[in-house]
Formats: C-alpha cells, structure tokens, sequence
C-alpha cells in the first residue's frame, strides 16, 4: 500500500515552478558566499578573513552532526574523525595531483582557475570516502545505545588519528612521487608532524558555498518526511518502530551523510591558509567541540547549531583582547523589550547582569594590569558550564530560530490560516 | 620467558593505576548514569600536587633525601585535596543539572575538564612547563630471577593500588555507606523514599572516585615522574584509557572496572613489546570496540531490557 | 480458517523461567472488534509487543492475511497493516500533533531521500498529500485546532486520542488498542466508546482492545477473551465472559490458599 499517488500528483507543483523553487535557494547561498567573498577581499581583513573561515568550517560540522545528535538523537563524538579522513584525503589529492600536474604543490590558477576546481574535486572525494567509512562504522556500531554508542564512535576516532601519526614523511617532488607509486605515495601523508605543503584555496567563497550547502541541505531533510522520521527517532525510538519507522536504516543514513558533511569540512580545514593539517588537531578534543556545538544550540536546531559554532569559534578569539559588550548590550536589551514575550524582564536583567560582569572584569583587568588573554581558555571553560546550567535546552531548544519569539508567533499565526 | 615476564608485570603496574582511575569512572556513571570526562584531570591534578607538596617540603632538589614518611604523607595529602577539589566540582557544576538531559552534563564536564587544564597551566598554579618529580621512594631492584627485575616502585606502586581497591571492594559492599551507593545507583528516587540522603552519596562517592584519581596520579608520577603539564595530551590519553578499561570491564560495575583495568594494562604492553610500540593505542581502543560489538554491556555488564 | 485475517497459534513467550504468555491462539475476521482483558500482570501487554514484533514469540506463529509475520521487525510488521497504541503513551512529545501524525503516514511515501533533499515536485506534492491526509484525520479526533502544539503539552485525554489517529495515519488493516481509556473521565470515555466504533466503520478496521474498563469492553467488543498468568482462561462474548465461574475468580481471587504464586510485574 502506498499514499494516494493520484492525490500526490495532483497536489504537485508544475515542473518549472518545482525545479526553479529547487534551485533558487543555492543560487540565492552561493551568490551570498561570492558577495561575503568580495566584500572581505575589498576590505583587506586578513586576521577577520581566517576567523570567518573557522566560522564556516564549524558550521559544516555542527550542522552534519545535528543530522546525528539533533535528529536521531544518536550520540557520536567521531566527528573530527571523518574531518579527519575527508581533510586528508582532499588534501592528498590535492598535493600530490598538483605535484604530477603542474610539478609544484603551490596554488595553481586565480580564483574559479584550475587550482580551485581541483581543490572542489578533492574536497567531494575527501566527502564520499569519509561517508563511505561512516557507512563501514555506522553500521555495526548503530545497534548500540547512547553512551556506547559515543564510546565506540570515541574508539574509532582515536584510531584514526594514531593511525595518522604512523604514515609516512609528505614527499616533495613529482619524481619522487612517480617512483614511490600509488600506495607508497597515499600513506605519505606527514606522521606526526603532520601533512605541510597542502596548497591553501578554502576562501571565503569556497567554504561559505559548502556552507550553503550544508544548510540546504540539513533544512531540507528536516522539513521533510524523512526528517520527521528521524526526529521520531530521537522522541522515541520504540514508537517510531511501531510507526512503521525503519530505524535502523535511517539511523545509519544520517550517520553517513553527517560524515560526508564531516569530510568536506575536513578538506576546507586541510586547505586553510597558514594550518597544517594535524593528526593532533583532528583528535577526540575537536570532536568534543563539535558535540559542544550541537548541545548549545540546542538538540536539533539547524539555527542553533550555526549560533553555536559561530559564537564557539569567535568567543576565543574575542577574549584575546576583550572589547567593550556594553553596545551589544544595550542592543540586545532594546530587541528583547520591543519583541520579548512574557518573560522580557527576566530577559532584561539577564542581558543587564552579564554585560555589566563583562565590563566589570574588562575594567578590573586593565586597573590590575591583569593580561584577560592568559585566562580565555578558563573563560571559555566556565562560559561552557554556564551556559548548561542557566539554559540547558541550547539557544533556540529544540526549535529553529524563526520558530520561537515574534516571527514564530506570525508564522503560526499564518499556518493556522492556511490549513484547510 | 623474561621479556614475557617481565611485559606481564610492567603490563599489572600499569593495569592497576588504570583499574584505580577506572574506578572513578565507573562510580560515578553507576549512580548519575554520566561520562564525567573530568575525572581524568583530578587524576593529572593527583600527581600535579603530589608534585607541588613534595616540591613544598623540600624534597624535590637534587640532593634531598625523602624520609620513609614522605611518600604515605604526599599520598595522603593529594588524595585529601583531589577528594575536596571533587566535591566542589560536583557541587557547583554538576549538582545544579540533576535533572538536566545527560548530554548537557556531560557537555559540563568537558567544560570542567578544559577548566581544570587550563586553570592547572596558570603561571601562579602548577606553570605551563614540564617537572620532574622527585624520587620519594627509595627504588631499588627487590628480587631479579632470570633477568626480570622486580622494582621496589612497581611493587608499592602495584601494592598500593590493589590495597585500595580491596578497601573500596570492603566499602562497597559491606558497609552502610556502601549500600546506601549501591542503592541509589539501583534507582535514586527509589532510594531517596527509603530515606537515604542521596546527595550525601552523590558528594561522598565524588570525593571517594577522586581520591582513587589522585592515589593513582601520585603512584603514577612515582613510577613516571616526567610530569607533562597539566593540559598536555598525553594525560587526557592516559584518562580516557582508564575510562576504556571502566567501559570494557562494564561500566558501573567495580569489579569490572578492576578487571578492565588490568586488561588495558595488559594488552597495551604485550602489544607494544610483541608488535609495534606506537600502535599501543590503537591495540586499546581496538579491544574497545571489539568488546562493545560482541558484548554491548561490557565484560561484567549487565543487559537492561527496555520496557515498552 | 481462511477467512480470518489475523491469525494466531498458540504464541508462547518466556522472560528467562517466567513463562509470560503461553500458548495464545486467536483469530480476527475481518471488521471484528475482540477485547482482551485480564487482571494486572496478565499478559495482555506482551501479546501485543508479540504482535507488533518488539518481542519475537519463543514458539507459535502469527500471520497476518496469509503472510506471516513472526520474526519480522517491528516496521515491517507495521508496514504489512498492523498498528497500536501504547499503554504509557509513547508519542513523539517534542514533535507537532500535526507531526506526530505525520510521522506515522512516512511508510506509505514512495519518494526517495534525494528527492526529499532537492525537493522535487514529486516530493512536493507527496509532502502535501501527506498534511492533507494529517489534518483530516486530526479533523476526525477533535485535534486539529491543536496542530501546532508540542504533543507532550496535550492534557492526556487528547494525547491517548492522539495515539489512536496516529496508529490509524500508518493505514492499518488490524489496530490493536491498549488500554485507551485509562485516565480519561466518563464523559471521554463515552466518546471513546464511539470513536472506536466510528474509526472501525470508517477505515474498515479491525480492532483488538485491550482495557480495564469493564463499560467499556463490553459495550464495545463482540467477542472477549480472558488472560490469566498468560493463560487464555476464557474466550466468547461480553454475556458468557461475565458469567463465567473462571472469570470471576481470577479477577476477585479464590480463597487465599488455592492461590497459584503470582509471578513477574505487568510486562
């Protein structure tokens, strides 16, 4: 028995308007990421530039981990292991191919020249084969529950990375890659030391594209019937079976597909200007990040999760020389009283209490001549715990940005009108 | 023979300093069903201030001679203030989410473990740079038969460790407080309606699991005493390998978490002498996986049925 | 026998040495509506965990239309036409009721996961078909000015209806209730009376009800059968049940003394 196919069809939208409603999103995403791109390299912003490509980096994992923590409610910490084999993988391919090609692992080619065409190639690969080893984890390890499941996802990350510290020294020149051969040449990929000579070509326009991407695609899957489904997961794994929810299957889709996600990252990390990419950095730490990431924003939040990891990448970096809050502030506290719901007032004092602890500490700082960039990581740490305990459902809780405060009220407001 | 023999008893030292951090683990998820993640950097912080006591008493200069005394009353000393530093943690972070999802506990507990690390890497607390601690037993080969030396630290060590976990074994099990644990690890509600003072056994087991941390910190640097500083990975490895040894025995089960330890020990130092020495980890989390696989619940675990 | 089509011989399920049910033989014809009660611990909940393949029967087979279905996994089971409700209600709590709903009409899509992610027209229309057929449903239970709830903040009278159009929502040709009275007041239960009756005629159900409340039961089923220890001590219409001499002694219990041990909790 299927849905009423006939229904189905009727209620369809013609095939332009169908196929204009899917592409428009992407082109509206990549013209985004080229106009962000130009306007940054007008503005000449390098220190800005870097952290904006962290920013997008974060995005990808966070958002690819929330198809597995957030929908399914399956909990890997792995994730920087699939970055791992994704940012190596592209950034093999990319090396050594320009090495063959071009005879020099530098750039190759401006903007949209070869070079970056190659680097895009790579950076897929890097994603399928990263999707092809959640596939060969997923698989046996979905049956576990919960905390199991996290351990061996933990396991399985911290091989990885050990495994890396084992290969071989980068070679350097095409010659010696010709003679080496295949086998030879693709466990050459720095040891410990890590893989130097990665060309860079993540730019802005490169990572936010895979950004558009990644949320075109997470929103997607969650407004629609199989998002639901994996959402059902998440509620309820017992009744989502009874449903006719082929759980199993879907846990282990979600799981593949965050893993791609988790390699395309993994190759705009490997092509970062100024990073080596590291076994080091790539271990269970970086996965922790990402989870952190997830559970801030909230279980399931595509929004929150691209707050989350926004706000993570850029609060360290912030705390190196802490600016003046007070303007956000007072920003901050005139939204949430022009569009606060019932509870603007604990809202208010809220945003008044930690701006004005912020300012107190930068205040402190400079009249004891304390250094507050020595004391970040603490901060950061404590930020984190705080955080738990004052707002443990994440940023947005469960939902997305758009569906709480004033434009959820509207929205709803509207769907209610539009049902039959 | 020998290098057989003497794998196995490097493989037991190491196996029981495991089994005593694994044990923190396993206490701790068997009552609040949580990963603390912390819990390896009370056992960093353990060998940290065993470090800055006997710095602080003047035995760490070259030339210095430790009394006999000098070991029990560092020992002692650190296991006090980790038992304390476990306390506050669970109190201040953890005690406010006990009704919170678990992932967000766990998400605190990293957050407590970046906090311990970095606040540890401060100049004015232990300092960002490497030490070496002193020697505060007198270490000398005890008995040697067909080249295997049986080291006086590894015998204390090894002793010392297998003593508390025969005392933890006693507590456990046949004590009231004991029971009390055992109880509210069984269901909390359930236990706090028989009248029990659940968050009493909640602070007591914290301070218990970290004092083990800290006796296992110290027995460590006795045995290793490069001291990396505080957030250098090779400890978060060393923590997060005891936490596979609670895993693999069943996590929240003590006497598997004895034997995991000893099994982590074990296979991670038959592996490097009879393999490759740097794929030790990856012998370790390979058995993890394994473990998990054939046998979900651990090696002592047991099977929970999910009632529909 | 042909024309039954829920057919099951003699089941049998042991928890370890607890024998939890033993032997349950039953069919169901076509539009039926058969009760199964029981005292506490009986077994009734495990006869339906059997059905629905959370639990795979240690002996006996059930078929459904013909096809047998012990041994499959649970949303297969779901998908060849048998759904339920749970007795401590099993919604998807931070879902929509409109997606509670949803979720359950997933197993009849045809799309694929790609054209979900490009959002094909096809998808699209598959997309609203599915609302379309949500919301009349949710019309039929009284729910559909709620749709934009979370289902976990629906008093509970609405979440045990809730669970009925979501069982119905994954077509089934063989519902099985449990226990859908339980908590609601006379006046819903009163309503639940012709709902059940209403949705039976409207979707060419056929219905086992498991349920303690005795009105209920009766005036709804056709035909009962009784479980006691996981044995069927009983079976045949309201009028027999209720004069039956085992009936009653299992429910209001024989001298103390001739008491078997009770075993096990309500599983």
């Amino acid at each position: 028995m299927t849905l009423d196919q006939r229904r189905a069809a009727e209620l369809a939208p013609s095939r332009a308007v169908a196929a204009l409603r899917s592409a428009a999103p992407l082109a509206v995403g990549l013209g985004l990421a080229l106009a962000l791109h130009l306007g940054l390299d007008a503005s000449d912003l390098p220190f800005h530039t870097k952290v904006l490509v962290d920013v997008g980096i974060n995005v990808i994992l966070a958002v690819s981990l929330t198809m597995v923590n957030g929908f399914t409610g399956q909990f890997s910490v792995g994730h920087a292991a699939f970055m791992a084999v994704g940012g190596y993988t592209a950034g093999a391919l990319t090396y050594y191919s320009s090495l063959l090609l071009w005879d020099s692992g530098d750039q190759h080619g401006g903007f949209l020249g070869a070079g970056e065409w190659l680097f895009v190639g790579s950076c897929i690969v890097g994603g399928l084969v990263a999707a092809a080893a959640g596939y060969v984890v997923g698989l046996p390890s979905l049956r576990l529950r919960g905390d199991y499941l996290a351990i061996v996802t933990l396991g399985f990350g911290e091989i990885v990375r050990v495994i890396l510290q084992q290969t071989g020294n980068v070679k350097f020149t095409a010659d010696e890659v010709r003679e080496a051969g295949f086998l030879d040449t693709a466990t050459s990929l720095g040891g410990a030391l890590g893989f130097t000579g990665v060309p860079t070509y993540s730019s802005i326009f490169w990572v936010y594209a895979f950004v558009a991407i990644t949320l075109l695609v997470a929103h997607r899957l969650k407004f629609s019937t199989y998002g639901r489904a994996f959402l059902s997961i998440r509620e309820d794994e017992i009744a989502a079976e009874a449903m006719g929810v082929r759980t199993t299957r879907y846990k282990v889709l979600a799981f593949v597909l965050a893993a791609g996600f988790a390699g395309i990252a993994g190759g705009m990390f490997a092509h970062q200007s100024g990073a080596t990419l590291n076994p080091r950095e790539l271990g269970f730490q970086k996965s922790f990040d990402v989870v952190t990431m997830v559970v801030l924003g909230g279980m399931g939040s595509i929004s929150g999760a691209v707050a989350a990891a926004a706000i993570l990448t850029i609060l360290p970096e912030l705390l190196r020389d802490l600016p003046h809050v007070w303007p956000a502030g007072v920003l901050v506290l005139a939204l949430g009283l022009a569009f606060g719901g019932p509870k603007r007032a604990r809202f208010a004092l809220w945003t008044v209490g930690v701006t004005a602890a912020i300012e107190a500490i930068r205040f402190g700082a400079r009249r004891l001549g304390v250094n507050l960039a020595d004391y970040r990581l603490i901060f950061y740490a404590l930020s984190l715990i705080l955080m738990m305990i004052l707002r443990p459902q994440g940023i947005f809780g469960v939902r997305e940005a758009w569906e709480i405060g004033p434009i959820g009220r509207i929205l709803a407001r509207r769907a209610r009108r539009a049902a039959p | 023979m020998t290098k057989f023999l003497q794998t196995l008893m490097d493989g037991m030292a190491v196996g029981s300093l495991y089994a005593l951090i694994a044990l923190g683990y396993t206490m701790v998820y068997g009552i609040l069903k949580f990963i603390n993640f912390a819990h390896s950097d009370i056992f960093v912080l353990g060998a940290w201030i065993s470090f800055t006591v006997a710095s602080m008493l003047g035995w760490a200069a070259a030339d210095a001679h430790a009394p006999v005394w000098a070991g029990p009353l560092v020992l002692l000393t650190a296991m006090a203030a980790c038992g304390l530093v476990g306390f506050t943690v669970e109190r201040l972070a953890y005690k406010p989410l006990r009704r919170a999802p678990r992932l967000n506990v766990l998400i605190t507990a990293i957050g407590v473990s970046l906090f311990l690390q970095n606040f540890g890497q401060l100049p004015f607390v232990f300092g960002a740079q490497p030490q070496r601690m002193p020697s505060l037993v007198a270490d000398r080969v005890l008995a040697s038969f067909s080249g295997v030396q049986v080291r006086l630290v590894d015998v204390i060590g090894a002793g010392s460790a297998v003593a508390l976990m025969v005392a933890l074994e006693w507590l456990v099990f046949h004590s009231k407080m004991g029971r009390a644990m055992r109880a509210v690890s069984y269901s909390t509600s359930v236990a706090s309606l028989m009248g029990i003072n659940v968050d009493r056994v909640i602070s007591f087991t914290f301070v218990l699991g970290s004092a083990l941390a800290a006796a296992a910190g110290f027995l460590y640097a006795m045995k290793y005493p490069g001291l990396n500083q505080p957030a250098h990975t090779t400890w978060v490895l060393l923590g997060l390998k005891a936490f596979v040894a609670a895993v693999i025995g069943g996590i929240g089960n003590i006497r598997g978490a004895m034997l995991g330890g000893f099994l982590i020990g074990g296979i991670e130092l038959f592996g490097a002498a009879y393999l490759s020495p740097q794929l030790r980890d990856v012998y370790v989390f390979a058995l993890l996986i394994l473990v998990l696989l054939v046998k979900p619940t651990g090696l002592v675990g047991k099977a929970v049925v999910e009632k529909v | 026998m042909s024309d039954a089509l829920l057919q099951v011989d003699a089941i049998s399920k042991s928890f370890g040495g607890l024998r939890a049910v033993t032997e349950f033989t039953l069919r169901l014809a076509p539009g039926d509506l058969q009760g199964l009660i029981g005292p506490n611990g009986a077994g009734k909940t495990t006869v339906f965990n059997l059905l629905t393949g959370v639990y795979t029967p240690t002996a006996g087979t059930i078929s459904l239309a013909g096809r047998r279905l012990s041994g499959l996994r649970p949303h297969r089971i779901a998908q060849a036409g048998m759904a339920r409700t749970f007795q401590n209600i099993r919604l998807f709590g931070d879902l929509s009721v409109l997606d509670n709903v949803r979720v359950a009409c997933h197993l009849r899509v045809n799309r694929g996961v790609l054209s979900a992610i490009l959002r094909s027209g096809g998808s699209i229309g598959e997309e609203r078909a599915i609302t379309e057929r949500a919301r009349s449903l949710l019309r039929i239970f009284n729910l559909l000015d709620r749709e934009a709830e979370d289902a976990r903040s629906l008093p509970y009278g609405d979440q045990r209806r809730l669970e009925i159009a979501r069982a119905i929502a994954t077509e089934p040709r063989v519902l099985l209730l449990d226990e859908p009275a339980a908590g609601m007041n006379p006046q819903e239960k009163i309503e639940l009376r012709e709902l059940i009756r209403k949705v039976r005629r409207d979707f060419g159900l056929t219905v086992l009800l498991i349920e303690h409340d005795m009105g209920v039961v009766m005036d709804c089923c056709e035909k009962i059968t009784v479980l006691d220890h996981g044995v069927t001590i009983a079976h045949g219409t309201p009028e027999r049940i209720q004069s039956d001499s085992k009936v009653i002694e299992a429910y209001l219990g024989a001298p103390a003394s001739d008491l078997p041990p009770r075993a096990g909790g309500g599983r």
